[in-house]
């Protein structure tokens, strides 16, 4: 009896404890929510990343991100969306006829945003620091061009290169690595290599505030020469985790959502589908592509690459698993980049035009048997993607089903990034995804890429009769002087490619943005990786 | 005693040097180069030339033995190197991350023990009572709802729709509910059974019916007698979960944007940033055997048949 009364007293005692716990998550649920509703007149926009924004040093890379980068430094040349360059930092250049002198006039009203000035010498100390490092920068070939840089007055700077390299300035352009970061941040030794004092750039925003992997926030740069941007602060919330992004987004915690990757696409639907906020979609960036290897099994047959042309319905993939957030594409470079306006004939959706390229290629169907055959062999290709990119994944089940109707086995292989770099390096795949670089890269840097061995661009084209031809136009494009001339070896090249159905280009990419009501000014830039934050409004 | 936690903490000497090895072996036996992972990352293109750039940047082009005997040299003295990824020193990344992990976890820690005490103890003085039930129920329940599933629900309702609790992100003690409760959901249900169990068991024992019938008060023979022995288990199982929270912390801290060593670990992982998994493996393995040897110490207080040997 004394032992039921002492547990019912101990029940009490729990009950007790309960209704304190309750009580505590509400007390702290009523300070959140106080906390939340603070309110002030100060113009913030909420933003999210996935990664911290790093210590934001001009001439590196990772962990430095490329839409931060762009926020605080400046190029000395713009790259427009349509495939066009602009003055910025430079009023207006100089090319010598052999192409080999760059003379930029640089504009005088410039300030770092530490209030010093830009000028020619902090030109030329920027490009030296990039050039110290050049073994890092490999991959660019204008930085292994750079012969020389020199300061002739205060706002004139002259660049020296070793040849002729048309797209200096489309590189120049670039995000990274070269932009410019105040003479007054660099560190002792002057390489910065090593790291940087502060991020102290021309930009038209100012690090103001940086706790690592957790927040970054942007202010306006006092002394920015252009048009100030609209809001008082940028803050760049770090959200590893994208349906995580999607509950702050509708919680209110942030304003915007932008670029590429940075929700699921059934989300981007979702919100798009509530109407209670609103949704923008760019022209297309760069493309989705798979290459497809002229030097590897079936695929070395160009009809039946061809006839994997015919076969898949991007259109059907579009819709189904990118619901509609891309453009179809039906050349490799779409035509809004620079000297990819070539009016190519697309390979039509058609499975009966499929069918009768393979069976002109000797793949017979087989009675009582699912897939075609030749001389005993099985129609097979093999299929390498990410195991990691859920759009991947789907794609694979997408060209396995089209495949299927035209009697090719698809085998699907699945792996870890690393080791589906190393299948585009050694050419171990029939098709594999190989994306384009985008602006303003494109298309120089894809065909300057075909011609290395480490890329799936030269793996897939290895088995083409003309490899060594189109190897030689690419290099002779880049280092050409004469406008028409490029065009036409550009021409010759895609062309070649197209017809040769080396790639199977899918779907252009875009970026996207959803974005509060009371947001204005949301556009896109020529370059996937920038985000014009300062053309934004809050009202 | 104290000779006993020497030689304990002596043994950790090798114990760690072991693990390290094997760590540096399998990280070097996974198939992607780090030095490509690190230009992939950074959207360079492989080529030969900047991949061999990178790899002699990082020291990746010397001798296995080489590799392992500076890291272990330096190692020594705490310095891991610096992070291939943030270019950072590892060990300014941990201490950097470490503390918010484990302010995580300890309130996890201590919402776990603060529900499942009680509840296991009511659970074994009621058995097959409703509230046992209840406690079975949500045993069930428990192991098997995944965590994110349940930060995305918690988050869902108790952020987003009652607007009660911040969201994501970290900075005033708000922020710990949600993804600590995560985190303990699935340890409360397995302590309470634990204990239960241990409980019931101990309840059986003759020592108990000698207590009573010594007359002690109720309350007493629970709270020393029968609480103190059926801890045992308990405290084993926290010897273990300590760690677990510590480096299984991934998900709900990717979920609630927790700027923890979880998700930084798993993303060394994948970019192959061998001086980030060395310095955490070796960092968690310390961690696991540290709180073995407290367990153990624990056990010996609880339970004073258990001696520690210290001619072992």
């Amino acid at each position: 009896m004394a032992a039921t009364k002492k547990q019912s007293n101990k029940f009490r005692q729990f009950a007790a404890l309960v209704v304190s716990l309750i009580l505590l998550v509400s007390l702290a649920a009523g300070c959140g929510s106080q906390t939340n509703k603070e309110t002030s007149k100060e113009k913030v926009l909420n933003f999210s990343w996935a990664k911290d924004v790093g210590p934001l040093n001009p001439h590196l890379y990772s962990p430095n991100e490329l839409f931060a980068q762009a926020m605080v430094y400046e190029p000395l040349v713009q790259y427009t969306g349509d495939g066009k360059i602009i003055p910025w930092l430079a009023e207006s250049w100089t090319v010598s006829p052999d192409g080999k002198e760059y003379i930029f006039k640089l504009r005088k009203d410039v300030k770092f945003s530490d209030g010093t000035v830009f000028n020619a010498a902090a030109v030329k100390k920027n490009f030296d620091a990039v050039l110290a490092n050049g073994k890092r920068h490999d991959w660019l070939a204008f930085v292994r061009q750079i012969k020389e840089t020199q300061v002739i007055d205060d706002s004139t700077f002259k660049l020296v290169l070793k040849d002729a390299y048309y797209p200096v300035l489309q590189d120049l352009a670039l995000i990274r690595p070269i932009r410019f970061l105040a003479p007054s941040q660099f560190p002792e030794s002057g390489n910065t290599a090593e790291g940087i004092k502060q991020p102290v750039g021309t930009g038209p925003w100012m690090l103001s505030e940086y706790k690592q992997g957790e927040v970054a926030v942007f202010v306006r740069n006092p002394h920015y020469w252009g048009t100030k941007p609209n809001v008082d602060k940028l803050v760049v919330k770090i959200i590893p985790d994208s349906e995580s992004r999607v509950v702050a987004f509708e919680k209110g915690e942030l304003n915007l959502i932008y670029g590429k990757g940075n929700i699921s696409i059934d989300a981007f639907k979702q919100l798009q589908a509530s109407g209670k906020y609103e949704t923008k979609l760019s022209g297309p960036l760069a493309t989705r592509a798979l290459a497809v290897n002229s030097n590897k099994g079936a695929t070395k047959e160009l009809k039946v690459r061809q006839a994997i042309q015919h076969a898949v319905n991007k259109e059907a993939f579009i819709k189904g698993v990118l619901f509609g957030t891309e453009h179809k594409a039906d050349t490799l470079l779409a035509a809004n980049f620079p000297y990819c306006n070539l009016g190519l004939q697309p390979y039509e959706y058609s499975e009966a035009k499929a069918k009768s390229l393979l069976a002109e290629a000797g793949w017979q169907e087989v009675p009582g048997k699912e897939f075609r055959e030749k001389d005993g062999q099985v129609l097979e290709v093999e299929f390498c993607f990410p195991s990691t990119d859920a759009i991947q994944k789907s794609l694979a089940e997408v060209l396995q089903g089209d495949l299927k109707k035209i009697g090719m086995k698809v085998k699907l292989t699945a792996e870890e990034p690393g080791a589906i770099f190393q299948r585009q390096k050694d050419g171990n795949f029939n098709l594999i995804s190989n994306d384009t670089w985008g602006a303003p890269s494109d298309p120089h840097s894809l065909v300057g890429s075909m011609r290395e061995p480490a890329h799936a661009d030269y793996q897939a084209q290895l088995g083409l009769p003309m490899k060594a031809e189109i190897d030689r136009k690419a290099s002779a494009v880049l280092v050409s002087t004469d406008e028409a001339k490029r065009q036409e070896l550009y021409r010759e090249i895609l062309t070649t490619l197209h017809e040769q159905a080396v790639y199977l280009p899918l779907s252009y990419l875009t970026n996207i943005a959803v974005y509060s009501k009371n947001i204005t000014g949301v556009t896109f830039m020529g370059s996937q990786y920038e985000i014009p934050f300062d053309k934004m409004e809050l009202q | 005693m104290v000779s006993y936690i020497v030689k304990r903490l002596l043994s950790l000497i090798p114990v760690l040097v072991g693990i390290s090895l094997i760590t540096f072996l399998i990280l070097r036996l996974t198939p992607g180069d780090p030095a490509e992972a690190y230009l992939r990352l950074s959207q360079i293109p492989p080529t030969e030339a900047a991949v061999a750039a990178v790899r002699a940047e990082l020291g990746l082009d010397r001798p296995l033995p080489v590799q392992y005997g500076e890291w272990l040299v330096k190692a020594l003295t705490l310095d891991f190197g610096r992070s291939y990824a943030t270019h950072r020193p590892v060990w300014d990344e941990m201490m950097l991350l470490v503390p918010a992990t484990a302010q995580l976890a300890g309130v996890s820690l201590l919402i776990t023990l603060l529900i499942s005490i009680p509840m296991g103890i009511f659970s074994a003085l009621y058995k097959d009572g409703w509230f046992d039930n209840f406690c079975r129920l949500l045993a069930f329940t428990s192991a098997s709802t995944p965590n994110f599933w349940l930060g995305f629900l918690l988050m869902y309702f108790f952020s987003l729709k009652l607007d009660l609790l911040p969201t994501l992100g970290r900075g005033s003690w708000e922020h710990f509910i949600l993804p600590a409760v995560t985190l303990s959901f699935a340890y409360i249900a397995t302590y309470i059974r634990l204990l239960r169990t241990s409980m019931l068991e101990n309840l059986d024992q003759q020592f108990v019916l000698y207590a009573r019938a010594r007359g002690l008060k109720e309350s007493w023979v629970i709270g020393r007698h029968v609480l103190k022995n059926a801890m045992l288990p308990v405290v084993t199982a926290l010897g273990m979960s300590i760690g677990h929270l510590l480096s299984g912390s991934v998900i709900v801290e990717s979920v609630f944007a927790w700027p923890g060593i979880g998700r930084f670990c798993v993303s060394a992982i994948l970019n192959r940033d061998y001086p980030v998994v060395q310095c955490f493996v070796l960092m968690m393995s310390f961690i696991f055997v540290i709180a073995n040897l407290l367990v153990d110490i624990a056990y010996a207080w609880l339970d004073p048949r258990i001696r520690l040997k210290e001619e072992s």
